[in-house]
C-alpha cells in the first residue's frame, strides 16, 4: 500500500482584495471584495514506503500547502488523500502518532529550556513510557552527537545544534514517515552534510519514508531518488533524481579569482563571463560534457588563480530550465 | 484521559521551569502584581470607612471575598492557560501548526503551552486575603475554592471565545482584551451597582456572576438549586466556547512565520 496517495487534491484560499489608499480601506469596510487563490490544483501523487522524495518548486508554488494538507493541518478544498492509510482530516491524531515533521521555520523545542526537557514533553504527547523515552533519547543522542549540549538551554545552541535537536525530536516516536520542510535552511556546509547523512542512515536502517522540500540542489542530489517539481500548484515534473541530475543539475558555477588581471579567458567546455576588470571570472560548466576536474586542471595550470568556488545553480534557475524544456517538448 | 493529565502535568512543570530561568523577573512580576492588587483593597477600605455599612448590599468582607476569588481565579487561568491570550497571534501568523501536528487534544495542547509570571502573584494574593480574613471558616474556604475553579475556567472560556473570532475576522485580540476587562470589572464590584440589563450579561455573555458572585451567595445563603445551576451554566458555557473554537479551526489557513516556543 502506498504511504502517500492523493487524487486530484485541490486547495483554494479565499483572500480579501483591497485597492490602494485610505479611501479604499473605508469602502472595503462595507463592500469587501474577495478573490479565490488556487494554491494546489488537481495533484495526484503516490509515494511508496522507503522512498526519499524531493518535492521542489519556487517560493509560492504550493509545496508547504500540499505538505500541510498531508499532515492534517489544512483541510483540502477538493480531491482525496490518504497518508499511511489514514485520512489526515478525520484521523489527525492517529496519523500524527506515526509521522514526524521538521519545519525549518517552526521549532518544537522550548527556547529557554534544555532540549532534554522538550523531549520529556514530546514523549508524554507521543505516549512513550519513561523507560522507553530514556532509551530512545540515549540512542538519538549518540546518533546525532547531542550529549555535549542536551542539557544546555536551546537559546544558547548554535543553529546547527538546534536543527540536530529538532530532527532528533521529530524521530523520538520512531515515525514511519518524515516530512522535512527546508531542514537545512541557514546551516553551514559541514552541518548540512551531517544532517543529510543522518537522514540517509535513518532511511536505510529503519526504512523511514522521507518527503523533503528544499531550495538546496545538494539536498536533492545527495538524499533523494525521486524528484517531484511543482509550480503554481501543479506538478510539472515527476522523475528520478539521476535523470534530473543529468538533465538539469549537471551544470555547475565556478567562480575564480585571479592575482593579476585576466581580461581574455577561454576554457573549452565552459561559458565564461569576466568581471572586475579581469580579476574575477564566472564559468558555467556542463559537467556531463566537461568533467569539473578538467576545468580545475586548466585553471591551476594558469598559475595566477587565488581562489575557486564551485556552486550549484540556484533552484529557481533549475526550475526555469525545467519549464523551458517541458514547454519545448 | 490519563495521557492528557500527564501532558498537563508536563506542561505545568516545563512552564514553571521556563519561568524560573529568569528568577529575578519572576519574583518581581509576581510581587508587583500582588502589590498592585493591594492598592485596590486599600481603596475599598477607605470607601467603606467613609460610607460605612454596605455598598449595594456588599459589606467590606464580601468585597474582599469576591476580590479573593477573582484574583486567584484570574491567576489560576493565566498560570495554567496563559496561551489563550496569544491565540489571535497564533491564528493570524499560522503558529497553530506545531500544535496540530501533535497527537493530542488541540485545544488543551494550545491552552497549556504557556504560563504568565504575574499570574502567580494574582493567584497567591487571593489566598493571602482568605488567610487574613477567613482563616477559621471552612465553608468560606470551600466556596472560595469552588469559585477559583469556576472563575479560572470561565475566564479562559471567555478569552477563548473572543480570540476565536480571529478565524473569521483575522484580528480579534482587542475583543479578547475587552472581554477580559469586562470579566474583571464585573467580578470585583458588588453586582447590584450594575443595571439589570448589565446583570443579565453577567450571567450569560460575560459570566462573571457565575464565577464570583454566586460563590459568595452560596457561602452566605447556600442553596442546592443555585449551586447546580451555576455548575451547569459554567459547563454549558465552556462547552459552547470549545465548540465555537473547533468550528473556527476548520477555517485555519496556516502561514510561514518563523516560530520559537518560549
Amino acid at each position: 500500500m502506498p504511504v502517500i496517495q492523493t487524487r486530484s487534491l485541490t486547495k483554494v484560499y479565499r483572500t480579501r482584495v483591497k485597492k490602494e489608499g485610505l479611501g479604499a480601506s473605508f469602502r472595503a469596510l462595507f463592500h469587501a471584495e474577495w478573490k479565490a487563490i488556487q494554491a494546489v490544483t488537481d495533484i495526484s501523487l503516490q509515494v511508496e514506503a522507503g522512498e526519499i522524495v524531493a518535492f521542489i518548486g519556487p517560493n509560492g508554488a504550493g509545496k508547504s500547502t500540499f505538505i500541510k494538507m498531508l499532515c492534517g493541518i489544512l483541510h483540502p478544498t477538493g480531491g482525496e488523500l490518504s497518508v499511511l492509510g489514514f485520512s489526515p482530516v478525520k484521523e489527525r491524531r492517529n496519523l500524527a502518532l506515526r509521522i514526524g515533521t521538521v519545519f525549518g521555520q517552526k521549532s518544537q523545542l522550548w527556547l529557554h529550556l534544555p532540549a532534554l526537557d522538550s523531549f520529556t514533553l514530546l514523549a508524554a504527547i507521543y505516549e512513550i513510557s519513561d523507560s522507553e523515552r530514556r532509551r530512545r533519547v540515549a540512542e538519538l543522542s549518540e546518533l546525532f552527537e547531542l550529549k555535549d549540549f542536551l542539557q544546555t538551554p536551546v537559546r544558547k545552541l548554535s543553529l546547527g545544534q538546534r536543527i540536530r535537536c529538532e530532527v532528533a525530536a521529530s524521530l523520538l516516536h520512531n515515525p514511519e514517515l518524515l516530512f522535512l520542510d527546508e531542514p537545512t535552511i541557514g546551516l553551514d556546509v559541514v552541518v548540512k552534510q551531517a544532517i543529510r547523512e543522518l537522514i540517509l542512515r535513518r532511511n536505510k536502517e529503519w526504512g523511514t519514508t522521507v518527503f523533503l522540500t528544499s531550495h538546496d540542489p545538494s539536498d536533492i542530489e545527495q538524499l533523494c531518488r525521486r524528484a517531484v517539481v511543482i509550480d503554481r500548484g501543479v506538478i510539472v515534473l515527476d522523475t528520478q533524481v539521476d535523470k534530473l541530475k543529468s538533465d538539469y543539475l549537471g551544470e555547475k558555477r565556478v567562480e575564480v579569482r585571479f592575482t593579476s588581471p585576466q581580461p581574455f579567458l577561454h576554457i573549452p567546455g565552459a561559458e565564461v563571463t569576466v568581471e572586475g576588470g579581469g580579476l574575477k571570472a564566472v564559468l558555467t560548466v556542463n559537467t556531463s560534457s566537461c568533467p569539473i576536474g578538467d576545468i580545475m586542471g586548466r585553471l591551476s595550470a594558469m598559475g595566477n588563480v587565488s581562489d575557486i568556488t564551485i556552486n550549484n545553480p540556484p533552484m529557481e534557475e533549475i526550475i526555469a530550465g525545467i519549464f523551458k524544456r517541458e514547454a519545448a517538448s | 484521559m490519563c495521557k492528557h493529565i500527564k501532558i498537563f502535568k508536563c506542561y505545568f512543570k516545563l512552564n514553571l521551569a521556563s519561568a524560573l530561568e529568569y528568577r529575578a523577573s519572576f519574583f518581581t512580576q509576581a510581587f508587583g502584581m500582588a502589590l498592585s492588587n493591594s492598592s485596590f483593597i486599600f481603596f475599598w477600605w477607605v470607601a467603606f470607612g467613609q460610607i460605612g455599612g454596605t455598598i449595594a448590599g456588599y459589606s467590606f468582607r464580601d468585597v474582599l471575598y469576591i476580590w479573593a476569588i477573582a484574583s486567584s481565579g484570574f491567576g489560576a487561568a493565566h498560570i495554567l492557560f496563559a496561551n489563550v491570550t496569544t491565540l489571535t497571534k497564533l491564528i493570524v501568523t499560522g503558529e497553530l501548526d506545531t500544535y496540530l501536528l501533535q497527537p493530542c487534544n488541540v485545544l488543551m495542547n494550545i491552552l497549556c503551552a504557556k504560563t504568565s509570571l504575574p499570574a502567580y502573584g494574582d493567584f497567591l494574593y487571593g489566598f493571602v486575603i482568605m488567610f487574613i480574613f477567613y482563616s477559621g471558616n471552612p465553608m468560606a474556604w470551600m466556596w472560595f475554592l469552588w469559585g477559583v475553579l469556576l472563575c479560572g475556567l470561565l475566564i479562559t472560556a471567555v478569552n477563548l471565545a473572543a480570540h476565536t473570532f480571529s478565524f473569521y475576522w483575522g484580528e480579534a485580540s482587542l475583543i479578547g482584551q475587552l472581554a477580559t476587562e469586562f470579566m474583571i470589572n464585573f467580578s470585583i464590584y458588588p453586582e447590584k451597582i450594575y443595571a439589570p440589563a448589565v446583570r443579565a450579561i453577567m450571567y450569560s455573555l460575560i459570566p462573571a456572576g457565575i464565577a464570583v458572585h454566586v460563590p459568595l451567595r452560596l457561602f452566605t445563603r447556600f442553596s442546592w438549586g443555585t449551586a447546580l445551576c451555576a455548575l451547569g451554566g459554567a459547563i454549558l458555557y465552556g462547552a459552547a466556547c470549545g465548540f465555537f473554537f473547533y468550528k473556527g479551526l476548520k477555517r485555519y489557513e496556516s502561514g510561514n512565520a518563523i516560530v520559537t516556543r518560549l
